[in-house]
């Protein structure tokens, strides 16, 4: 592997997840070396754990952090607003697959959803036709079914009750992707043998992540210098304000400086304004990047929750891919539903263990346990869709807890909008009403889990003062400080955000090695 | 070994709570045998299944749950005098020799506190991450050493139509 001299003033990533990992290959591809610092350790996939609980022990972040706001998660996890992972190939080691693309009047929220009380609607300073060629480059990278000639992933148990429930109440838009699973052998990767495991990583490698494809193809070109169990503790900054160097602690707490000419900072939505808000300084007192007092707010999780049906035979539902199920019928704004935005239905299982803790946290009792009794009878399906942004939606530092660095540890403000609240309840009526169209003898509705889905946070604009990146996801106070994760996302659209964040990185590599080439930056 | 270690708090514990507002409480008559067949971990374990009841679990999964209730519930020497003082609470209420129906009902009266609120996270992470427990309920656990489900059963749902895998290529999309 290639090592990058700490003094030798590189192109530093933060984050090796579907941002970070995606532009490092991007940009070894195109001959340009990045030493890419990675708080978690490399984890293969051999590694894996096919058991609930160990899996999230082995993968998640569980630094601490902090909640505050009326969501149930902070009454629930208040120590765990986000389930994501802390590891070489970040929440893409993670993630189901479900690769739907934004709409576009998704890019254009404020215009076509109009000034929603209590919500800071902005439109992208992008558009769909913009990201139309990277969206179709993301989906060739991470294979997605039903796209490119991909071939469709099968029906497995969950999705057969999930179609049929979709026909008959009326549903057209469902299948079993786009998925970023393989059917067939594609890329090097073997198909999928329907083991169930998503979640807790995909040992067979049939998912894409970037630990399977990016990372690796970015160490080939030898220009890589990946760093693992790396902890960056702040970006510092020269006396014309711009960024100079990475400090970060190694897994023995020893502090290391990277020198920096370009610094591109991939951490998901809470550690990447928190790494900002931590790297304050007396020329930017309010955090790096944060003039515009827009950094960690805006904090979007997606409006979500799951429907689990009972029936009177067996489904095994935990057979197969987890979410090789869409259903994309209620993904568009018709307002007369009582809310803007829309919201997809997809195909969702879990193992008895995390069924226990999330079906409905904090209960107990004769219910309970039917609810549990009824497992192997039981079919799922999360709902998706937009939730509103709103500046009280914030990331921030803890006044009280630190991380085991001593660092301010992150706390997560989140109330749902009424927007959200009546999406989410027009949601599980319809999602029952599916599943009792397909003979359900009973169904419950789970509240929202720790969030998958962490949006916004340093989101795109046009003006300066209305947020934090321009529309290359560059720092508009920052000229080589760039954003590359799901943290520029103006607004969350209804559609799972890891194609996206892809197909931005990519066009964000494009653009970052026309503008070194040309000695702009 | 553990059990050794757990008493060792137990007995410091002891001494350093005589003076405080514990110091009423009779120790001698806290269920400190914690052991297999002690009527503490019998108590431990109706309530367990109280909460949680299913008929066609063993006990055995139960026990292990209690057995992970104490361990849980023994991290410091005041947390275990808490915890057993109100196991013991528990016990002399008469919960034994309750029904099933006003035996919740008296956990009911006791669900807001912390000893409950103790049991009841303990057992939801424990319990069912049993694999006695997963195969009573017809999970069936690790998969990718067994060549995943793609021919064992990921598709064996016959009780509905096959349906449609590809996008709906009709009008209007």
């Amino acid at each position: 592997m290639k090592q990058i001299p700490n003094d030798e003033k590189a192109v530093v990533i933060i984050g090796s997840g579907a941002g970070g990992g995606t532009l490092a290959y991007e940009l070894t591809k195109a001959g340009i070396p990045c030493v890419v610092l990675e708080a978690g350790p490399f984890l293969k996939n051999e590694d894996y754990r096919n058991n609930e609980w160990e899996a999230f022990q082995q993968m998640a972040w569980l630094d601490p952090r902090t909640t505050s706001g009326s969501w149930r998660v902070a009454t629930d996890f208040p120590t765990l607003p986000a389930w994501i992972v802390k590891a070489v190939g970040g929440t893409t080691t993670h993630w189901s697959g479900a690769t739907p693309r934004f709409k576009d009047y998704e890019f254009k929220a404020r215009t076509t959803y109009g000034d929603i009380a209590g919500a800071t609607l902005l439109d992208w300073p992008i558009t769909l036709e913009e990201m139309a060629p990277y969206y179709d480059k993301a989906e060739m990278a991470m294979g997605s079914t039903h796209r490119h000639g991909r071939p469709a992933l099968p029906a497995n148990n969950n999705y057969k009750v999930f179609a049929n429930g979709a026909e008959r109440v009326g549903y057209k838009l469902y299948a079993t992707g786009p998925y970023a699973t393989n059917a067939e052998p594609y890329d090097g990767r073997p198909a999928s043998i329907q083991d169930g495991f998503n979640f807790q990583g995909d040992k067979n490698k049939s998912k894409w992540s970037t630990l399977v494809r990016e990372i690796p193809r970015a160490l080939e070109t030898g220009l890589l210098d990946l760093r693992p169990e790396s902890h960056v503790v702040r970006i510092t900054h020269d006396a014309s304000g711009k960024v100079d160097a990475v400090v970060y602690a190694d897994k023995d707490g020893n502090l290391h400086q990277q020198a920096a000419r370009i610094v591109c900072v991939a951490g998901n939505s809470i550690e990447t304004p928190r790494l900002l808000l931590l790297s304050e300084s007396n020329r930017f007192p309010k955090g790096l990047a944060n003039s515009s007092d827009q950094v960690g707010r805006n904090y979007m999780r997606h409006m979500t929750g799951s429907v689990y049906a009972r029936f009177d035979k067996p489904v095994h539902m935990y057979r197969g891919e987890t979410m090789a199920g869409i259903i994309a019928d209620e993904a568009a704004n018709k307002p007369e539903r009582g809310f803007v935005g829309g919201y997809y239905m997809e195909t969702l299982s879990l193992g008895p263990s995390f069924l226990a803790a999330f079906a409905d946290p904090g209960a107990w009792g004769p219910e309970f346990a039917e609810i549990m009794e009824a497992y192997a009878n039981t079919a799922g399906m999360w709902i998706v869709g937009e939730d509103m942004p709103q500046a009280t939606n914030r990331v921030t530092l803890s006044e009280t807890v630190r991380d085991k660095w001593g660092l301010a540890a992150p706390n997560v403000h989140f109330d749902d909008h009424a927007n959200d609240v009546a999406m989410r309840n027009y949601a599980y009526e319809h999602a029952q009403a599916l599943y009792k169209a397909v003979g359900a003898i009973d169904s419950h509705r789970t509240p929202p889990y720790p969030s998958t889905h962490n949006l916004g946070t340093c989101r795109m604009s046009a003006r300066a003062e209305d947020g934090v990146v321009d529309k290359w996801g560059r720092a508009h106070d920052v000229p080589n400080l760039f954003i590359s994760d799901g943290s520029v996302m103006t607004t969350g659209a209804a559609a799972n955000p890891t194609l996206t964040i892809v197909a931005l990185a990519i066009r964000q590599a494009e653009h970052l090695a026309r503008e070194l080439k040309a000695g702009n930056i | 070994m553990e059990t050794t270690k757990r008493r060792l708090l137990i007995g410091s514990a002891t001494a350093t709570l005589m003076a405080s507002t514990f110091a009423k409480i009779a120790f001698a008559k806290l269920p400190l045998d914690l052991g297999g067949d002690s009527d503490a971990k019998k108590t431990l374990v109706r309530m367990i299944r109280v909460m949680f009841p299913h008929k066609k679990f063993a006990d055995a999964p139960y026990e292990r749950t209690a057995d992970a209730v104490f361990r849980a519930a023994g991290k410091t020497p005041a947390e275990t005098i808490a915890f057993l003082t109100s196991l013991r609470e528990l016990q002399e209420s008469g919960f034994m020799k309750l029904d099933d129906k006003a035996a919740y009902a008296s956990l009911k009266k006791i669900e807001t506190t912390p000893f409950f609120k103790l049991v009841k996270g303990t057992t939801v992470t424990t319990l069912y991450d049993d694999p006695e427990v997963w195969a009573a309920l017809g999970y069936e656990g690790p998969s990718f050493e067994k060549g995943g489900y793609i021919k064992r059963g990921f598709n064996d749902l016959d009780w509905l139509p096959e349906p449609r895998i590809e996008e709906y290529a009709g009008a209007g999309q």
